[in-house]
């Protein structure tokens, strides 16, 4: 069963200012499950789009089949057999199932119209052969998203796909459609189809996988039988990385003061009766794999999403969040992980942007703007924070991504924040930005502001919090002290492998 | 990693260049319509008989002055992101109320203070629709245009009927009239000026009008910094509402009578001389000096082209090149950033 399907060899791909793979090789069998693991940053997803044809590699050499090929786009390579399975489903929710399967190559009768009984006939066959009950004309929307997902593999498969990649696709999935997933992924291997499996989930690979590769920082680190290889060593050669360094010295002492008490705080099921402190001058991480509710907790706190129930106390007094302006008014302030969607208005200016979180701090009466003020204010936190720029009054899209995150925390200075919670500060900004993000938050807890720092890079968490969340699946899994964990720790909590004791029963 | 080459160094010298720099390019994107309507009025004063004079001007002052005032209450809307097609029924209603109250006794400034909340009712309506039922602001305001058209219509009959003599002060007296030669300045031009400045006054300087940008150009991003977006809306639409009230009444005092089939179609030429003007459909960006300018080329255009003999039809045509040339110019501009 070791035929070789797919063979990557001493592959290199560099972005501007990233590395983002440095001589990789990889290895896909005829019929066997090939987990992919890694880190965010680890080259995955690089190496997933060059395999599909997105992105051509500097150096190396890719065979399929045991042929040479270079893909020059995503339609060659899936003409080629190799189909590819995103995070976010590929589908047109209006068409049926047929139509999405045979989309874009719709047989056609002799006069040239859509054969939609051949289409249907055909896509019957697919589905049959993965087991699947599902009707080809029926609407795609009428599906549950695992069924939703069935279609997409289906899709491919029409294709004559021999190998498959598939990016983390149980993120969006409950746990009896993951057994369904898991069982069409069987009968894929059994027929031969080679499977490419990526996921942060390291919990639900024992049940498919055959093989498992680590890549860390665009490098290749092993492959191993998935059977000869404990958890332990796959976490220590996923992680394995020196911290010294990439973080500014620590100077900020967390007080014994309260500033926010979160108690009980429920929304729907995508989080579960969480309950936490944070104190005066600390930076509190929150840590969780994609999907456990990190960015959710931190948007029913600053009033972004209703909750369902739950209580946040600050002072010792309960606060009324239904709306970001109540929280904005009580001190809090949520820096979005997706900057220019939530975090900019990104056609406007620097100045304008500033001062948006807190007009009336530069405004007269009857709400006219004092524009000198306005720019005295950003003048102080271009200065404060470094922000570089040709002029006060720059367009934000001309800033580049560290600079634009900087104008967020401005603008949450500039409001006199006593709680800022930054959801993923360093995602898309470069080695260089990242630091003096990290700085900026450092100095803002030994000013005795509470932060809160979401992140998906561990070492982040470790190397900046004073103590760190982990949730998983909606539930608060432990609440630990950074000096005395590990990320090997904070990965098996956040995988969802045990939990504290003391917040199991809460 | 070395630390020290991360720290930004020089940033400090950088970080203050005078307001001057930006003052000059903002004018001279504004330059750019500004010299289009500048070539055109130009052109027309050469080959049109008697298009360059005082009398002509004030002409063409006072019939530009209905389109530039729904242009400005429509860049409101459009700048939040939105759009309003109904104000060419608010013109028809907003005018026969105020008619309609001046003919039952109502004293003809009260009759038209009546007429500009109605117009006002009207954008508050189309914002609650916005907001309220969260109905794309094209919906929202095609369902209230045909609403208040068959509104004026049921309660007219279809029928206009005149005003009172002194309900036409407002639309034909003129100020400082000297002689033939100058008749005077017409009150809907002053009507037209003191609007321009007031709203461009409002979007520029205050903090409503520094929201209804921000909602434009990010809404999420405007909610999470604490804007109450749905009030911001609300006042845009209603701005929006009491500017084609205004127009309305305008044009009801100049006919003295109701037109309760007046305003068609001109929510389209407010929208057009909008986007000539530099605002984008999609939000975030607009002035009010824009949908100035580009209501008086549109103005230009019409008044010039029949000068020169050009049917209604030629005029259509050459409006319609200029709105697409213009946002073509706006989209080429753009891309080269």
């Amino acid at each position: 069963m070791s035929e070789t399907i797919l063979k990557v060899e001493q592959v290199s791909k560099r972005f501007p200012g990233v590395q983002a793979l440095d001589k990789v090789s990889f290895e896909l069998y005829k019929g066997e499950v090939h987990a992919l693991v890694g880190e965010n940053g680890a080259g995955k997803s690089t190496l997933m789009k060059i395999l599909s044809g997105v992105y051509r590699p500097d150096e190396g050499a890719i065979a399929y089949k045991g042929k040479e090929v270079h893909f020059q786009n995503s339609r060659e390579s899936s003409a080629a057999g190799i189909g590819i399975i995103y995070q976010e489903l590929n589908l047109v929710p209006h068409l049926t199932v047929a139509q999405n399967i045979y989309i874009g190559r719709e047989p056609r009768t002799w006069l040239g119209y859509i054969d939609d009984k051949k289409m249907n006939a055909d896509s019957t066959k697919i589905l049959k052969m993965l087991n699947l009950d599902i009707d080809p004309a029926t609407r795609l929307n009428k599906l549950s998203i695992s069924k939703q997902q069935m279609v997409e593999i289906a899709k491919a498969l029409s294709k004559d796909s021999e190998v498959l990649i598939m990016d983390e696709p149980t993120s969006a999935l409950t746990e009896s459609e993951i057994d369904e997933l898991f069982k069409v992924i069987h009968s894929l291997r059994d027929r031969g189809v080679g499977i490419i499996y990526i996921s942060h989930r390291l919990d639900e690979l024992k049940h498919i996988v055959d093989r498992i590769t680590i890549f860390r920082d665009g490098h290749y680190i092993t492959t191993s039988e998935y059977a000869s290889i404990s958890m332990e060593e796959i976490i220590n050669k996923m992680v394995g990385r020196k911290l010294e360094n990439m973080f500014p010295e620590r100077h900020n002492v967390p007080t014994q003061k309260k500033l926010l008490e979160v108690r009980h705080i429920v929304h729907g099921s995508i989080l579960k009766d969480i309950s936490f402190d944070l104190y005066e001058g600390e930076i509190l991480g929150i840590a969780g794999l994609m999907g456990a509710g990190r960015s959710e907790l931190a948007r029913a706190i600053f009033g972004a999403d209703p909750i369902t129930s739950g209580e946040i106390i600050r002072d010792g007094k309960r606060l009324k969040i239904r709306s970001p302006s109540d929280a904005i008014k009580n001190g809090i302030a949520y820096l979005s992980e997706n900057r220019k969607e939530e975090g900019l208005a990104v056609k406007m200016r620097l100045d304008q942007n500033v001062t948006m979180a807190n007009m009336a701090e530069v405004s007269k009466s009857f709400g006219i703007i004092s524009t000198a003020q306005e720019l005295k204010a950003t003048k102080t936190y271009v200065d404060e924070l470094h922000i570089r720029t040709p002029s006060l009054m720059q367009v934000i899209n001309n800033l580049s991504g560290g600079n634009q995150q900087k104008v967020v925390v401005a603008k949450w200075l500039f409001r006199d924040s006593r709680i800022l919670i930054f959801d993923e500060p360093t995602r898309g900004i470069d080695v260089g930005a990242k630091y003096a993000i990290y700085e900026l938050i450092e100095r803002l807890a030994s000013r005795g502001v509470g932060v809160i720092v979401i992140s998906s890079e561990l070492p982040e968490i470790i190397g900046m919090t004073d103590r760190v969340l982990v949730l998983h699946e909606g539930s608060l899994m432990a609440t630990l002290r950074t000096k005395d964990t590990t990320q090997e720790e904070i990965l098996n909590y956040a995988a969802g492998l045990n939990a504290q004791p003391a917040h199991s029963n809460r | 990693m070395d630390n020290a080459t991360l720290q930004p160094a020089s940033t400090e010298a950088k970080a203050k260049i005078p307001a001057i720099r930006r003052g000059v390019k903002i004018s001279l994107d504004k330059l750019v319509i500004f010299g289009a309507f500048v070539l055109l009025f130009a052109l027309f004063s050469v080959t049109a008989r008697n298009f360059f004079t005082l009398r002509n001007t004030l002409t063409l002052a006072l019939q530009t002055s209905t389109i530039t005032l729904m242009g400005i209450g429509v860049t409101f809307t459009i700048i939040t992101g939105g759009i309003d097609l109904s104000i060419g029924s608010v013109v028809a209603l907003t005018g026969t109320i105020a008619v309609m109250a001046a003919n039952v006794g109502i004293p003809i400034w009260m009759s038209m203070v009546l007429g500009l909340l109605t117009g006002v009712l009207c954008g508050l309506c189309s914002g609650l629709l916005i907001t309220g039922l969260k109905l794309p602001p094209f919906i929202a305001t095609l369902g209230m245009m045909m609403v208040v058209r068959g509104v004026v219509l049921t309660i007219t009959n279809a029928m206009s009927k005149p005003a009172p003599d002194a309900f036409g002060d407002l639309g034909n007296d003129t100020l400082f009239r000297i002689n033939q030669q100058f008749p005077g300045i017409a009150y809907p031009v002053f009507i037209m000026i003191l609007a321009a400045i007031i709203f461009g006054f409002f979007l520029r300087k205050t903090r409503m009008g520094r929201y209804t940008y921000a909602v434009g150009s990010n809404e999420e991003a405007s909610r999470l910094s604490g804007i109450k977006v749905s009030r911001v809306k609300l006042v845009a639409y209603m701005i929006s509402g009491f500017c084609a009230a205004l127009t309305g009444i305008i044009l009801a005092s100049r006919m003295v009578t109701s037109q309760p089939n007046g305003g068609m179609s001109y929510e389209l030429n407010a929208i057009a001389s909008s986007v000539i003007g530099g605002t984008s459909l999609m939000g975030g960006i607009g002035t009010i000096a824009g949908a100035v300018v580009g209501s008086f080329i549109i103005g230009v255009l019409g008044v010039g082209l029949t000068m020169q003999g050009a049917s209604y039809f030629v005029q259509q045509i050459a409006i319609g090149l200029v709105v697409i040339g213009s946002v073509a110019v706006d989209q080429l501009r753009y891309k080269k950033k």
